[in-house]
């Protein structure tokens, strides 16, 4: 149904490093101590696309998300084909609240930067050093921002019942309501 | 009063045939106010005044983008009366101004306005005759619209701000003609002076002193306007105006600053603003702990408390003389702290314009300034700077004031206070082209006699300021006098260059801080005859006030910004 390799090639970037002034274990290494410390933070884990069972299509606007909350299945890998269709940068990008409020001021950075426009992600300028050999790349898995009109997926392993929220952390957009809950069902 | 109508029409088979034959856009809504003299209780004090539907502020006016309007103004007062609407795009015979637009509306006479809404978001209403809006003659219009906003908010609140004076704004202007700090009561004491020389020795101090006396004003003249009580809706900081919220929602605050002179600073202690709309336009939201709202603007804020408890509104005025308060609480009657004002701020030689290069008859020999004031920045060569590429950590300093203003809100490490650099447009209104020809503005004035002009020149003894339809105008605005005016253009917006190109924000009124040089350009979009001043009621009336004519264009001035709206999608 969907061309898989295409989409792939036309993702833009894919999310923040996670341990850009952040250390890794605070944020999202969360999947792996999920098991101790409960439920509430273990997000997941990167998908295989050989595993999803589902593909869930996000329309991103301007400021908004469609569908608005997302029901899921414990441990169920789903692809997300995300496609931008406001006229600003967007991301979609799957974590705790905490999480998205720490991201949120790794982007701002970033803007202050000049690395993101209200419609332009800089390539360039992500890449540089932004001390001690940190870059603004997105690579990780959890996510995925994109420019106007562009299209990416992501593919993801969803753990145990957990509070995580989709959410686009592009200065103002999180607070203006772009973003919703996952909802888990055994 | 519109929803009985529609009731009635729906009644008529041939009515609502027509009804189903006409474009959605020309649904039209009857609206009735009458212009009345008021008793105005700020908890202070009552004072007359005049209102709308028998009070001031008058009604929030509910518009739908799209819609036709009909707006019947009875005028029960023994003066002439005018409604302005502004902000609003409409035909300039619609605009209100009295000797511009129209005659305006005699005692005991109903006028009928009617226009077309072309735009949605947060406006006001108000007088545009005498001094009426300064005694009270304001309202708020709330335009909802087409396509929903792009954030979501649970409730909606309009925040409207004044600062109300126990003297009529006739006798205020009487005051400040014969005595122009007259109500400035923070002038600076032999006192201070003593303990400046200590500070500063006795010599920096008496330069200081006399340069100030060679400028005829007084560093303590941010507000040249005191004794009011800032209403907020209506009601004075002990009447604490009270909206309503559940925890967890998100609330829309349009707050909008119909005062005569104050310039308010607004937080709200506990919680994160996020700014969405600026002068009726949406803004790409950022998040601020605080912001200064101009004579005449208005800021869309989207609040989400959490707590069950209670918020204060504390808008501190500019000088620091007065604050207005209101709260947001989950239930009636509860409240929160309410924070003391900060010291009042002092302007500094930067505000005076010492660090242009372009102060064109200022005699500096006479000034004796010390060389090591006159460092900083040349802001007429800013336009050019990129933001983005400013270095270092923490806040920076406003572009948008003199670099070492006494008037530009601090910086407070880990707090965000807005500035006109943070407003991006959400959506392009205008394609971005280089402006046709620049219009220089100087904003000038005599405080000893309390003469505001443009070019050195009142409103009566200057020409109209003439444009083209179609072109593009940079407007160049060089603020030499040491107050900050917001100049409002009617009619037409004002996209505020604030170096962010096709995001730059569109605004009606934009205010230019002492010792800066703004930008601004205008698509000449809109025939007819149009107001254009500093929107401090006084300074207004005083001379700071020009009429612009756009020559050509289409005879029958309907067309609006809508199409090039349109045009753009």
């Amino acid at each position: 149904m969907f061309n898989t390799k295409k989409t792939v090639k036309t993702i833009a970037i894919s999310t923040f490093s996670a341990t850009f002034l952040l250390g890794a274990a605070q944020t999202w290494a969360a999947g792996e101590h999920g098991g101790g410390h409960g439920a509430k933070s273990s997000i997941g884990t990167a998908g295989k696309a050989a595993s999803a069972t589902r593909t869930i299509n996000i329309n991103m606007l301007d400021n908004l998300y469609e569908p608005k909350e997302i029901s899921v299945k414990e441990g169920e890998t789903i692809r997300f084909i995300v496609k931008n269709s406001g006229e600003l940068v967007h991301e979609f990008n799957i974590g705790t609240s905490a999480m998205h409020t720490a991201h949120q001021k790794e982007m701002e950075m970033m803007v202050d930067h000049g690395a993101l426009e209200p419609d332009k992600i800089n390539h360039a300028k992500m890449k540089m050093d932004m001390g001690g050999g940190k870059t603004m790349m997105h690579n990780d898995p959890n996510s995925i921002l994109l420019e106007p009109g562009k299209t990416g997926e992501v593919i993801w392993k969803f753990s145990n019942a957990s509070k995580i929220e989709f959410a686009c952390n592009v200065p103002g957009h999180y607070d203006a309501g772009m973003m919703g809950k996952f909802h888990f069902s055994h | 009063m519109r929803n009985l109508l529609y009731v009635g029409m729906r009644c008529c088979a041939a009515v609502a045939f027509s009804l189903f034959m006409m474009p959605l856009a020309s649904m039209a809504g009857v609206y009735n106010l009458t212009v009345d003299k008021v008793m105005i209780d700020t908890g202070s004090f009552t004072k007359e005044g005049i209102g709308y539907n028998g009070a001031s502020p008058g009604p929030v006016l509910r518009f739908n983008e799209g819609e036709n309007v009909t707006i019947n103004v009875k005028n029960n007062l023994d003066d002439m009366t005018s409604i302005h609407w502004h902000g609003l795009i409409l035909p300039y015979q619609q605009d209100g101004v009295p000797t511009i637009s129209y005659d305006g509306i005699k005692p005991g006479e109903t006028f009928t306005y009617n226009f077309p809404i072309s735009q949605s978001g947060t406006y006001w209403f108000h007088s545009h005759s005498g001094f009426q809006e300064p005694d009270g003659a304001y309202g708020a219009i709330v335009i909802k619209p087409k396509k929903r906003d792009p954030f979501r908010y649970d409730r909606d609140y309009v925040v409207q701000l004044t600062d109300k004076h126990p003297h009529s704004g006739a006798r205020i202007m009487r005051n400040l003609k014969t005595m122009p700090d007259y109500y400035n009561r923070q002038q600076q004491t032999l006192g201070d002076f003593f303990s400046d020389s200590a500070k500063n020795g006795f010599g920096a101090t008496m330069s200081d002193r006399m340069a100030w006396g060679e400028m005829r004003m007084m560093p303590a003249d941010i507000e040249d306007l005191q004794g009011f009580v800032p209403l907020i809706n209506g009601k004075g900081p002990s009447q604490n105006w009270t909206g309503l919220f559940k925890p967890g929602e998100r609330v829309r605050l349009r707050f909008i600053n119909s005062s005569a002179m104050t310039y308010f600073d607004i937080r709200v202690p506990g919680l994160k603003m996020l700014i969405v709309n600026a002068d009726g336009n949406n803004v790409q939201p950022v998040k601020v702990d605080g912001f200064r709202i101009a004579v005449a603007e208005t800021y869309d804020v989207i609040v989400r408390p959490t707590k069950e408890k209670a918020y204060t509104i504390f808008a501190a005025s500019m000088g620091r003389s007065a604050y207005g308060r209101g709260t947001l609480a989950p239930r009636k009657g509860m409240v929160a702290d309410v924070p003391k004002l900060e010291k009042r701020p002092l302007l500094t030689m930067a505000d005076m314009g010492m660090n242009h290069g372009n102060m064109a008859g200022m005699d500096h020999g006479a000034m004796k300034m010390n060389g090591d004031n006159m460092k900083g920045m040349d802001h007429s060569n800013m336009k050019g700077m990129d933001h983005s590429k400013m270095s270092g950590m923490g806040p920076k300093p406003d572009p948008f004031y003199a670099s070492g203003s006494g008037l530009a809100p601090k910086a407070v490490k880990d707090k965000k206070f807005l500035s006109y650099k943070h407003l991006k447009t959400q959506k392009k209104m205008f394609k971005f082209r280089k402006a046709t020809r620049e219009i220089e503005l100087r904003l000038t004035g005599n405080m000893e006699r309390y003469i505001w002009s443009i070019n050195g020149k009142k409103y009566e003894d200057d020409e109209e300021i003439r444009l083209k339809y179609g072109e593009r105008v940079r407007f160049k605005f060089v603020n030499e006098t040491m107050m900050s005016h917001p100049m409002h253009l009617h009619g037409m917006w004002s996209i505020l260059d604030t170096g962010a190109g096709k995001w730059n924000p569109i605004k009606h009124t934009v205010s230019i801080a002492p010792g800066t040089t703004v930008y601004t350009e205008t698509e000449v979009d809109a025939a007819g005859q149009w107001a254009f001043h500093c929107h401090l009621s006084y300074h207004a009336a005083a001379g700071m006030f020009r009429k612009i004519v756009v020559e050509g264009g289409p005879k029958i001035a309907l067309l609006n910004t809508m199409q090039n709206k349109e045009d753009l999608k």
